[in-house]
C-alpha cells in the first residue's frame, strides 16, 4: 500500500465535475484508491462519485490518497497529479 | 455505425391524390385528366389563384395545389368572356400542377378550356375552401413527410414513444420483450419507419412485421397473441431515444447525468440516453428508469442538480470553517 498527501487547490474545491474526472481516472487502475480526509476522519472510494461528494472538500483542504493493488504506484502518481494540477482548471 | 437511410422528400401524382385524398373532400376530376399521372404535388402548402388571375403570378410555385374559391370565381365573373379567357391564359402553365375548385362551384368554361388545353388536372370538391385547405394540408403533410427507416426497436412506455437503438445482438429485442411483459407496448422490432410530420417524429412498423418480435433461440414470436391486444400498437410519436452501447466502447459515460445528449433523426432531434450494456445489467428496468428520469426532467426536476446544490452548500460551510 502506498500513500501521499495532496491539497485541494481548485477554487471550487472537489466539486462534482472534478469528482467525475477523478472517478474516470481511478477507474483506469486496478488498485483500490481511497481518498481520506483526516481532519474529519472520513474517507471515500475514488471510484464512487457519490462517495467522493460526501467529503465536501473545499479549496485548501488537506487530503490523503491511498492506493493498494498491482498498479498502486502508477495510480498514486496519476491521482496526485490530478490534484496538483487542480483538475485541469488552471 | 448506426445505419440510417437518407430522409427523402416525396411527391404524389394527381392521380394518386385523387385516389387517396380524404373521402370528405369528395374529389371529382373535371378536366385535364390527361395530365394526372404527369403532374404531382410536392408541398403541403396550398395557394389561391386570386392574385395570379389579377396578373401577379410571381409567387406561384409548381407542386402546390392551386385553389379557386368563391372570391376567385366572383372576380372572374366581373370580366367579359374575352377578358376572362385572357386572365386565365396569362397563368404561368409551367408553375401549375393542379387546380381545385371548392364549394362545389361550377367551373367556368374558360378555366375548363385552359385545363383541357394544357393537360392540367382540374378538380372539384364540395368542401368550402377553409375546410378543403385544412383537410388537404394535413393529408399532404402526412403523405409528403420526409421518411426514413432505421434499425431499432420502438416501444410505448407511460405514453412516451421510446426508440431503442444499438448494434445487432446487443439485446434490443430481448429488452423489448421484457418491457412488453411489464405492461409496455410494442410498436416495432428491428426496423422502425420514421416520418417527420411537420417537425414531429412519428414511428411505425412495416405492415409485414407489425406485432412480431424476433428473439434469439425462440425465433419469431407473435406479441399480440402472447400478451394480448393492449401489448401492441401501430404507431407512436417519438419522445426519447435510448442507445445501448457495448461497455468496452471507449466513450466515457456521463457519471453525473448533468448533460442530456440528443440525436438527429429524419430532420428532428430526440433527447438521448446512452446506456453501457454489460452482462447482468437489467436493461428493461434501466430503460424504465431512464424514461421516468426523462419525465421528471420534463417537469424540471433534476437529481444531479439537486445533489450538486447540496454539495455546494456543504463546501461553502466547509470553507467558511477553514
Amino acid at each position: 500500500m502506498v500513500e501521499t498527501s495532496v491539497k485541494v487547490v481548485n477554487n471550487l474545491g472537489l466539486h462534482a465535475r472534478a469528482a467525475a474526472q477523478l472517478v474516470r481516472l481511478a477507474g483506469t487502475f486496478e488498485s483500490t484508491i481511497k481518498i481520506i480526509r483526516p481532519d474529519k476522519g472520513v474517507f471515500a472510494d475514488a471510484k464512487s462519485i457519490l462517495n467522493l461528494l460526501t467529503l465536501a472538500a473545499s479549496n485548501g483542504t488537506e487530503l490523503h490518497v491511498q492506493a493498494e493493488g498491482p498498479d498502486e504506484n502508477e495510480a498514486l502518481a496519476a491521482v496526485g497529479q490530478l490534484f496538483t494540477k487542480g483538475f485541469g482548471e488552471f | 455505425m448506426l445505419s440510417e437511410s437518407k430522409a427523402k422528400t416525396r411527391a404524389i401524382s394527381i392521380a394518386d391524390f385523387l385516389r387517396s385524398a380524404p373521402a370528405e373532400l369528395d374529389l371529382e376530376l373535371v378536366a385535364g385528366g390527361e395530365g394526372q399521372e404527369k403532374h404531382e404535388l410536392r408541398s403541403e402548402r396550398i395557394q389561391k389563384l386570386g392574385l395570379a388571375l389579377a396578373g401577379y403570378s410571381e409567387y406561384l410555385h409548381y407542386g402546390r395545389l392551386q385553389m379557386i374559391g368563391t372570391s376567385e370565381t366572383a372576380f372572374l365573373q366581373r370580366f367579359s368572356p374575352e377578358k376572362r379567357a385572357d386572365a386565365v391564359a396569362s397563368l404561368p402553365i409551367a408553375n401549375i400542377a393542379c387546380i381545385l375548385i371548392t364549394k362545389g362551384l361550377k367551373p367556368m368554361s374558360e378555366v375548363r378550356a385552359f385545363a383541357e388545353r394544357n393537360a392540367i388536372p382540374l378538380l372539384r370538391s364540395d368542401a368550402v375552401s377553409s375546410r378543403a385547405i385544412a383537410l388537404i394540408t394535413s393529408f399532404l403533410q402526412e403523405r409528403l413527410a420526409p421518411e426514413t427507416t432505421i434499425h431499432g426497436v420502438l416501444v410505448e412506455m407511460h405514453g412516451f414513444g421510446v426508440l431503442i437503438r444499438g448494434e445487432s445482438g446487443i439485446g434490443k429485442s430481448e429488452c423489448a420483450l421484457d418491457l412488453v411483459a411489464r405492461g409496455h407496448r410494442l410498436i416495432s422490432d428491428d426496423s422502425v419507419r420514421i416520418k417527420n410530420i411537420g417537425g414531429k417524429l412519428v414511428g411505425s412498423s412495416s405492415e409485414i412485421t407489425a406485432g412480431f418480435l424476433e428473439i434469439r433461440g425462440l425465433g419469431i414470436i407473435n406479441v399480440r397473441e402472447l400478451f394480448g391486444v393492449a401489448s401492441v400498437r401501430t404507431s407512436k410519436s417519438l419522445s426519447v431515444c435510448i442507445e445501448f452501447r457495448r461497455s468496452d466502447d471507449q466513450i466515457e459515460s456521463d457519471r453525473l447525468g448533468l448533460e442530456m445528449e440528443s440525436e438527429e433523426i429524419c430532420g428532428g432531434r430526440l433527447p438521448k440516453f446512452s446506456l453501457p450494456v454489460r452482462p447482468g445489467r437489467n436493461l428493461a428496468s434501466l430503460v424504465e428508469t431512464a424514461v421516468k428520469v426523462y419525465m421528471l426532467r420534463c417537469e424540471g426536476s433534476d437529481a444531479a442538480k439537486e445533489v450538486l446544490e447540496r454539495h455546494a452548500r456543504a463546501i461553502a460551510i466547509d470553507s467558511s470553517k477553514a
